[in-house]
């Protein structure tokens, strides 16, 4: 067994680092940045010349430098909940930590504050992001997942009137073109549709190399890489979407784990048993993922950064803003709403040879039973997590490690 | 009406009765289709099932109780179920409520309305869009064609039945009606035909209204009166609210045309202007409306009773907490209201909310 990070991960992380350390400084020096939900369309603000930082990603800091819990404190100390949605509204706390507590020297306040309406509450996080000097909000309208065609993965990249509905992509590009005024009105810069042409190029061009990694991982015995590294050496890149740079990772990725599909490389010697684990990292405790190599021979060998980044990104069209609409009109869909997520996981599953399931299952999981029900049909064992992944307080109450080496013990049997 | 709320009893009728869950349906255009909107409450105490939870996951408890209420059978006699994206916690019923009629598990077809209230014309345009296919699906449920008669005369029901409520709203101002039998009244103007609701909504009074400190509900809807007669036991009479299932429900607006394109437009347009519900609003908006409702009501103080996992009205608290202040005015909140505890945990923040009011010597029974 080997701990060996893989190269790509440690280069996507450092130069994260860097792209953070040059991106506060622009801000400091009176560039707007803005602050975005992963599900927003960043494509319009790379467009538009705007650095983004976003939300999730920086959550995932927070959390990783343990400053999460002193965060949810500030939130409290403003009257608001420390309980609620964790994940988005971790960073407005972060700004309210003294500066020697904020990770990374912390984030200066953006400009603007995008993302979209889902479920209850992400909203009015972002509307709290307005109320703070020198931000303003902009929301965007999440529509339900009506209609659900099968197999949404092979409608999504072309036929996507198909797979979201006209009505629901109406709206969303006309949202889309509201936010370019909103924006031009308040930077003074022209946006330039031939210019998001060739972001959404690359952008197909980055999901069509994660594709290839995805295939390659999920044919691999013994699996080559461990999932927290694909995890930065994915979603790193994809908060860079639409550049060279994004590309090139995505491809260097695709070779790193090539290279050492090539060399027979093993990330757990003796593998007798391959996870999927369901649900959003464990950024407060990414060394679990390999807690059970030793005693388990188990090894988690998918998690949703790559596959969603392989089958949800791509959109092929003439028309780069409704190519866009279709890029983020059901992106919670494919991977939370079932039955688009719970075929798409067992698709996913079976694709990866997988004998058993961990599903961190967040509050803003709807119908988390349709998931593991349609995997247990397809014979694959889950165990179900309810906690918050970047919440320290609520993973451990939530007892994981434990958990699921009770669950590899009794329902994931060794392969021979 | 909902089977778990104590109240009139539904006349059989040959009219088609199509349930609602959520707010946002147009109900003009649902009666001018022929049929009746019903809406389906839940509860804020009954029990609820170990199937609704898991199928829901993590939600309000209302929620869950809304869908064992559907699962149960209480609502077989129903021609159609529409399910309104008004928060999450109903856009995760639709979604499981989808994949069990397809399995057979309920008999009627369920539909999704999905109204975002920003306004503008993206959203309205949506909106009006989601109202046609509305119709065509009440229209296929019925069997008839809405039509200039039909949605003149709907319109004329709907207005009967909201002129009833304006007066149920003056005599709680007045203090002739208590918060609960308001909410009970409003329940049956949700779930009758209007004209049977109406008997109920003019009927509705309570002596001892004068008895209690007028205070003004926000946080959680409420499903039914339990909660209220406990926050009226506690000395405190409910003299308006901000939530959808009593002065914030979207019942007794119309739009007077009997052309079909014309008067889904204005109700789409009509859906933007409406109160704005903890789910789907802003905070900033969610504190203008209680700032102006708190002017309009003359109430002494404000509660706040939010349910567990129903998180909206969490976040809203410190702006609401700022408009009561700014008003003089106290206010008692409870977050984080576990399904069990309702009833407990109302009457101790009901009490303590009115031992406020009294040490400032404003309780004046």
């Amino acid at each position: 067994m080997t701990t060996d990070r893989l190269g790509s991960a440690v280069a996507a992380t450092r130069h994260q680092k860097d792209w953070f350390a040059q991106t506060t400084e622009r801000a400091r020096s009176g560039e707007p940045i803005a602050l975005v939900n992963a599900d927003a369309p960043h494509e319009i603000l790379r467009a538009l010349d705007i650095p983004y930082v976003v939300t999730q990603w920086w959550s995932s800091i927070i959390a990783a430098k343990q400053a999460g819990p002193a965060a949810m404190e500030r939130l409290v100390a403003r009257g608001l909940p420390d309980f609620s949605l964790q994940y988005d509204a971790m960073p407005l706390g972060e700004q309210d930590l003294p500066a020697e507590q904020r990770p990374w020297g912390g984030l200066p306040a953006p400009d603007f504050a995008i993302a979209e309406r889902s479920g209850d509450v992400t909203q009015k996080i972002f509307e709290q992001w307005g109320e703070r000097p020198g931000t303003e909000t902009f929301l965007l309208s999440r529509t339900g997942a009506d209609p659900v065609p099968a197999r949404w993965w092979e409608l999504v990249p072309r036929d996507w009137e198909t797979a979201f509905g006209t009505d629901r992509l109406d709206l969303l590009q006309a949202e889309l073109e509201e936010l370019v005024a909103w924006l031009e009105e308040r930077t003074g810069r022209r946006f330039d549709t031939g210019r998001l042409a060739e972001i959404m190029a690359l952008g197909n061009e980055q999901a069509e190399w994660n594709r290839r990694t995805r295939d390659l991982i999920a044919t691999a015995r013994p699996t080559p890489v461990m999932v927290n590294d694909t995890m930065p050496a994915v979603m790193v890149p994809q908060w860079h979407r639409g550049t060279q740079w994004a590309v090139d990772a995505a491809r260097s990725l695709y070779e790193d784990v090539a290279a050492r599909v090539e060399a027979g490389h093993a990330v757990c010697t003796g593998e007798r048993r391959r996870l999927m684990w369901i649900g959003r990292g464990l950024w407060t405790d990414l060394a679990m993922y390999r807690r059970f190599h030793d005693e388990f021979g188990a090894v988690f060998v998918w998690s949703m950064y790559l596959a969603i980044a392989a089958d949800g990104y791509p959109r092929y069209g003439d028309d780069p803003m409704r190519a866009l609409a279709a890029r983020f009109v059901g992106f919670t869909d494919q991977l939370y709403v079932p039955p688009w997520s719970s075929d798409w996981y067992v698709k996913e599953a079976l694709g990866h040879g997988v004998d058993g399931v961990v599903h961190l299952v967040a509050d803003d999981t709807p119908g988390p039973g349709f998931i593991t029900e349609a995997l247990e049909a397809a014979g694959i064992p889950v165990l179900e997590i309810r906690a918050n992944n970047s919440d320290a307080r609520s993973v451990r109450a939530a007892r994981i490690p434990e958990r699921i080496a009770e669950f590899l013990s009794a329902r994931v049997p060794e392969r021979s | 009406m909902s089977a778990s709320v104590p109240g009139p009893a539904a006349p059989r009728t040959a009219t088609p009765r199509v349930g609602v869950i959520g707010a946002d349906v147009p109900r003009q255009l649902v009666l001018a289709a022929g049929a009746t909107p019903v809406r389906i409450f839940g509860s804020w105490s009954q029990p609820y099932s170990s199937e609704a939870a898991e199928l829901l996951g993590a939600v309000d408890a209302v929620a869950a109780r809304i869908l064992d209420e559907v699962l149960s059978g209480a609502h077989d006699d129903l021609a159609g179920l529409v399910v309104c994206n008004d928060s999450a916690a109903d856009l995760r019923i639709f979604y499981v409520l989808r994949i069990l009629s397809e399995r057979g598990r309920v008999p009627f077809p369920v539909h999704l309305l999905d109204a975002p209230r920003d306004g503008g014309a993206p959203r309205d345009r949506f909106v009006g869009r989601q109202y046609d296919r509305l119709v065509a699906f009440c229209e296929s449920l019925t069997g008839e064609r809405i039509d200039a008669a039909g949605l003149r005369l709907a319109a004329r029901r709907e207005r009967e039945l909201g002129r009833a409520l304006t007066a149920l709203r003056a005599r709680r101002r007045a203090r002739e009606c208590s918060g609960a039998a308001a909410l009970h009244a409003y329940v049956a103007a949700a779930t009758l035909p209007p004209e049977h609701a109406m008997a109920i909504v003019d009927d509705a009074a309570s002596a001892d209204a004068r008895d209690g400190e007028p205070v003004f509900v926000t946080g959680s809807a409420h499903p039914e009166a339990s909660v209220y007669r406990v926050i009226e036991a506690a000395g405190l009479v409910v003299v308006g609210e901000d939530h959808d299932t009593a002065d914030a429900a979207w019942i007794g607006d119309a739009v007077d045309t009997g052309d079909r394109d014309e008067a889904v437009g204005r109700l789409a347009q009509r859906h933007a202007a409406r109160p704005p519900l903890a789910a789907r609003s802003r905070t900033r908006e969610r504190a203008a409306e209680l700032e102006r409702r708190l002017a309009e009501t003359d109430a002494s103080g404000v509660l706040a009773l939010v349910r567990e996992l129903d998180d909206g009205p969490v976040w809203d608290l410190p702006g609401q907490r700022a408009v009561a202040e700014r008003r003089g005015l106290p206010i008692a909140s409870r977050a984080r209201i576990a399904p069990e505890a309702a009833l407990v945990e109302a009457e101790e923040v009901a009490s303590a909310l009115a031992g406020e009011l009294a040490a400032a010597g404003q309780v004046t029974r």
